[in-house]
């Protein structure tokens, strides 16, 4: 059993498997795209090789991803001075870029998508009162939410902002994962902005994955609050971030393809949250960052794994 | 919010702190009280945030793939369904039967979906008799207590009235039979099991509507 914890602790298995995963999924959709889907109607065949394919490869990384989880080594680090909760400092590392461009990449990829939502939602909202002022039947769609997911886009942007500076800047660890909970509720507004999109397709296929991705990045964002808000599950964080990572690209191939350039923006920008977190997260579970003043983490091993979820 | 690392960058020094000193050693119960409270406060929000977060993402789950709550537009399924009632929809493991409410898109007439009833599925054959106000489903006049008036020839003609319907695919129509799109109107037609949603189920609002379907 240790052996297995030690072959499998650090970033390096996380990264590879969630990349290689990602990118067979994104292989796989776009065979589905090509060739499981009637080219008249539009219409997917039932038990198309490439759909069957598709999701035994999701259901196939989600247990691999938790399988991986209960092997992930967590340390229990005590109670110290400055400390709200015992994960506050888990994303924390001064000294390793690589977290922090992410995330600011990922707030900036976020951004982008707010000019492009705004101007579809007002030119549908004017459709709309068109419609209206013409006594025609209107369209279904006013262009609110369109325009509510730009606004939630923007305290994506903020939000990730603060992400990526709480990895650098030791002084506001304390409360700065919570920053994480904006994304987390603008996803909730783009997750009824894609389901309204869609609400009269009777192909799942078409939108069944986009919407698990926002789903899985919505709570991979509250997730990451959670370390900071006393309600810590660092296996599930990780076990959603490498899922976020795979929904995502599979998402990102039928949204490129069907030229959703807003939703390419925003999946980018949730998968790289979680290649941030990936990147980050396992080897501060292992070895929590060092503070001056405050001790070594007790240890390592069975004993933290057991603990792993006792901050709430 | 006075914490550790407040102090560190005013210039206190972290290394007087010994490993392991927690605020109440330090003498400081009231400052660690106070972050504790800080921290509770903030956990509270944060749960409720959760909660929106997940049930949202638990609904729109279950919308997906299990059920949804659609709201009627238009009068074709009258009196069985008026305009701006609310029903709920099954999707998960739903085949068509006859007589059953189903919802349905048929983009090439409109991308909105509609609400119909399943007239005949896949084998059977459909007559529709405007003179006996009748429609024969392999032969057999169906009792039709749920359609509103006296059926009239559409103003498109008499469209698809007699047809067998092919395997995949249904028959449907409206309970408002003169003032319903439906297979007979031949940008709908037969209409492939694929394009449904689902089964109407049951009416849940207004509540005065309130029955199953």
């Amino acid at each position: 059993m240790n052996m297995m914890k030690k072959s499998v602790s650090g970033r390096a298995p996380w990264l590879i498997c969630t990349l290689a995963a990602a990118l067979t999924a994104a292989a796989l959709r776009k065979w589905q795209l090509a060739s499981a889907f009637e080219p008249d109607t539009g219409l997917s065949i039932p038990m198309a090789p490439a759909s069957v394919t598709l999701a035994c490869l999701l259901v196939m990384a989600a247990a691999w991803f938790l399988i991986l989880t209960t092997y992930q080594p967590v340390s229990k680090r005590p109670w110290t001075v400055g400390q709200a909760h015992r994960w506050d400092m888990v994303f924390l590392d001064a000294g390793d870029p690589v977290y922090p461009i992410l995330v600011v990449l990922a707030a900036f990829v976020a951004v982008a998508s707010v000019p492009l939502l705004l101007k579809t939602g007002i030119g549908q909202w004017q459709a709309y009162r068109a419609a209206i002022a013409a006594k025609d039947q209107p369209p279904s769609n006013n262009g609110v939410l369109t325009i509510a997911t730009a606004v939630g886009a923007l305290l994506a942007f903020l939000g990730l902002l603060q992400m990526g500076r709480d990895g650098l800047h030791a002084g506001r660890r304390g409360k700065g994962g919570f920053a994480a909970a904006l994304p987390g509720v603008a996803g909730c507004i783009w997750l009824m902005e894609s389901f309204r999109g869609h609400a009269a397709n009777p192909v799942r296929w078409d939108y069944a994955p986009q919407l698990i991705a926002i789903v899985c990045g919505m709570l991979l964002y509250m997730d990451f609050a959670g370390m900071s808000a006393g309600a810590a599950r660092p296996r599930r964080l990780l076990w959603l971030a490498a899922m976020t990572a795979v929904m995502s690209a599979s998402a990102l191939v039928s949204a490129a393809a069907w030229k959703g350039w807003a939703d390419v923006l925003l999946l980018t920008a949730q998968t790289l949250t979680a290649a941030a977190v990936l990147w980050r997260l396992p080897p501060n579970l292992e070895n929590p960052p060092k503070l001056k003043g405050t001790p070594a983490p007790r240890s390592s091993g069975e004993a933290g794994r057991q603990e792993e979820t006792t901050d709430e | 919010m006075e914490n550790w690392e407040t102090k560190v960058e005013e210039g206190q020094n972290p290394e007087e702190l010994q490993p392991g000193q927690t605020p109440s050693e330090e003498g400081g119960e009231q400052s660690g009280a106070k972050l504790r409270r800080e921290a509770s406060d903030g956990r509270d929000l944060y749960l409720n945030m959760r909660i929106l977060v997940m049930m949202m993402g638990t609904f729109v789950m279950l919308f997906t793939f299990v059920a949804r709550i659609i709201v009627v537009s238009g009068p074709s399924m009258e009196n069985t369904l008026f305009g701006g009632d609310l029903i709920l929809v099954w999707s998960v493991g739903y085949t068509p039967k006859q007589g059953d409410v189903v919802v349905l898109t048929q983009e090439n007439y409109q991308e909105d979906s509609i609400v119909k009833r399943v007239i005949a599925t896949a084998g059977q054959q459909v007559d529709v008799d405007y003179d006996a106000n009748a429609v024969y489903v392999d032969g057999v006049a169906l009792e039709e207590d749920y359609i509103k008036e006296q059926m009239f020839v559409p103003h498109y003609g008499e469209g698809i009235n007699h047809v067998t319907v092919p395997e995949g695919y249904i028959f449907v129509m409206g309970d408002n039979r003169n003032n319903s799109a439906d297979s007979r109107y031949p940008d709908i037609g037969l209409v492939d099991t694929r394009c449904v949603i689902g089964h109407g189920l049951m009416v849940l609002f207004p509540f005065h509507h309130w029955k199953g379907l």
